[in-house]
């Protein structure tokens, strides 16, 4: 009996597009929904994760020794080859690298550099807005990667995208858990 | 001096017209590309200008300054020939269109059509016939076989559609006694054709969307599985004319839904000026085209010939005969 009604009732509101008028409503309500969209280099942008890879930065040991040993290890297992380290012995008769360059436009962030590395010299840290005009541009010495901020202390935050976050700047994320990215999704 | 004022006032009307004409798809795709993001939770353009709203004045100079490409086996003639063919009906069309009774500038009264022909409406539907031959030549010239299966698919929607189309005014001429579009607004002046004509509405709106080769019939240029259907091959200031062409007939079909259907200028309850009433209405249902385009997926090929002949062909009909038996 109640087959049979559901039948009718189906062929009821197939004969008035009952299936097209719920497509309908449902575009409708989304169109009033607030949008999901994060405005990233005009209004705000998303804070990485600690986990995040981003630009490299080599670490310095307690006495603001440089850690690398320039074991070279990280040039070999890169797969782009874009880590190049020439060793030289310092005063005390360390091995150290002379030269430290990693060419970006070719990184592909796989982070084995930091797997591989035996004195936990080098990390991927926080930054990721390093666009440039010249792929020269982007071939970063020892120096600069010493200077390069580290890994995100928080992370997943929304904050104003000209905020310049990556001097030791530590924000305070209203979400535990970062951005909620399914705040403003309808889920029925 | 007669003479010349009315002349000039026809001339002053129509440039006027085209004008119009010419520059509302600007605002219509920044409305489109809006309401779509909003309807899938983006914000559509955001960057040109407050909200995006110089996005089309910057999509109109990258389509001008674009290289104008012709393909090398293209039928030139008929490539060139092909953008004006689709452009030009829509624009004759709103000749015969009336938007308002009248208003008086300055003492003067001065109507709000270009003319007020007997057969306007027959004259609307001849026209717009003609603009499928620019969809077909462009598809044809081309010399891509994307681009001719998408005129071939225009040609036979065309076919289908025009004539469920026609049959469905029928029942709104037999109300109003007159091919004329003025007369067929007047006639509703107390009730509304919709009241009347509920399926002749339905089977007309439908083909206008058939027509308009809008989303869920827009076969000829399907993204997904044509690239882009008859104009493929087209680039830069010949693609403009062909997307202005689609824009006015979608204008077109809503200006005909409202005249036909929904009464023209006529208001109910809340007292506006008519024109108000009329652009209001019209945008309703521009707004409901571009509401379609994002809910529904498109119709395969053998469904759309299913419901012209099948559906739309007999609702029609059977349409005309009631009426006629009512009217009796
Ligand atoms: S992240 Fe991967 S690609 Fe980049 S330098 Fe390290 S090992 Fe090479
Ligand atoms: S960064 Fe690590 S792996 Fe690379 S050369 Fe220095 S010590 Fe070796």
């Amino acid at each position: 009996m109640s087959r049979a009604l559901d039948r009718i009732g189906t062929w009821i509101g197939w004969a008035f597009f009952a299936d097209l008028a719920n497509g309908l409503a449902l575009t409708f309500g989304y169109m009033f929904s607030k949008s999901v969209t994060m405005q990233y280099p005009d209004k705000e942008k998303w804070l990485p994760y600690s986990r995040y890879r981003g630009h490299h930065f080599l670490k310095r040991d307690e006495e603001g020794e440089i850690k690398c040993v320039a074991c070279e290890l990280c040039a070999r297992i890169c797969p782009c080859y874009c880590i190049e380290v020439i060793p030289y012995e310092d005063e005390k008769g360390n091995r150290r690298p002379a030269k430290f360059e990693i060419d970006m436009a070719r990184c592909l962030f796989c982070g084995l550099c930091e797997d591989a590395c035996p004195a936990d010299a080098i990390a991927l840290g926080q930054q990721y807005e390093f666009s440039s005009f010249s792929s020269r541009d982007l071939v970063i010495g020892r120096d600069d990667l010493l200077g390069k901020p580290g890994k995100a202390m928080t992370g997943g935050g929304v904050v104003a995208a000209r905020l310049n976050t990556e001097q030791d700047v530590l924000v305070e994320t209203s979400e535990p858990q970062g951005y909620n990215w399914w705040r403003n999704i309808r889920r029925t | 001096m007669e003479l010349v004022v009315a002349v000039g006032l026809i001339v002053f009307k129509v440039a006027l017209l085209i004008a119009i004409l010419l520059l509302l798809p600007l605002p219509l795709t920044w409305l489109e590309r809006k309401i779509a993001g909003h309807m899938q939770q983006r914000m559509g353009p955001m960057r040109v200008g407050w909200h995006g709203l110089l996005q089309p004045v910057a999509d109109g100079v990258k389509l001008l300054t674009k290289e104008d490409h012709i393909p090398a086996e293209a039928d030139r003639f008929l490539f060139k020939l092909a953008p004006i063919l689709a452009l030009a009906p829509p624009f004759v069309v709103f000749v015969a269109v009336p938007f308002g009774e009248s208003v008086s500038v300055l003492g003067t009264e001065i109507t709000l059509y270009v003319s007020n022909m007997n057969v306007a409406l027959l004259f609307v539907f001849a026209v717009i016939g003609i603009e499928v031959y620019g969809v077909i030549f462009g598809g044809w010239a081309a010399n891509s076989k994307y681009a001719v299966l998408g005129s071939l698919r225009t040609c036979a929607q065309m076919i289908s559609y025009e004539i469920p189309m026609g049959f469905a005014v029928i029942g709104v001429v037999m109300l109003a006694q007159s091919m004329s579009l003025l007369d067929i607004v007047r006639a509703q002046a107390n009730v509304w054709n919709i009241v009347y004509q509920p399926v002749g509405f339905f089977v007309f709106f439908v083909a206008g969307l058939a027509e308009s080769q809008r989303i869920p019939f827009d076969l000829a240029e399907a993204e997904g599985d044509l690239g882009a259907g008859f104009h493929t091959e087209y680039s830069g200031i010949r693609f403009a004319f062909f997307m202005v062409s689609e824009y006015a007939i979608m204008l077109l079909t809503s200006v005909l839904a409202v005249i036909l259907f929904f009464g023209g200028w006529n208001g109910v309850l809340v007292p506006l000026p008519p024109l108000v009433w009329f652009v209001l209405k019209v945008a309703f249902f521009v707004y409901v085209f571009i509401w379609f385009r994002f809910t529904f997926p498109r119709y395969r090929y053998d469904q759309l010939m299913a419901i012209g002949w099948k559906v739309l062909l007999p609702l029609s009909m059977a349409n005309i005969i009631i009426t006629g038996v009512a009217f009796l």
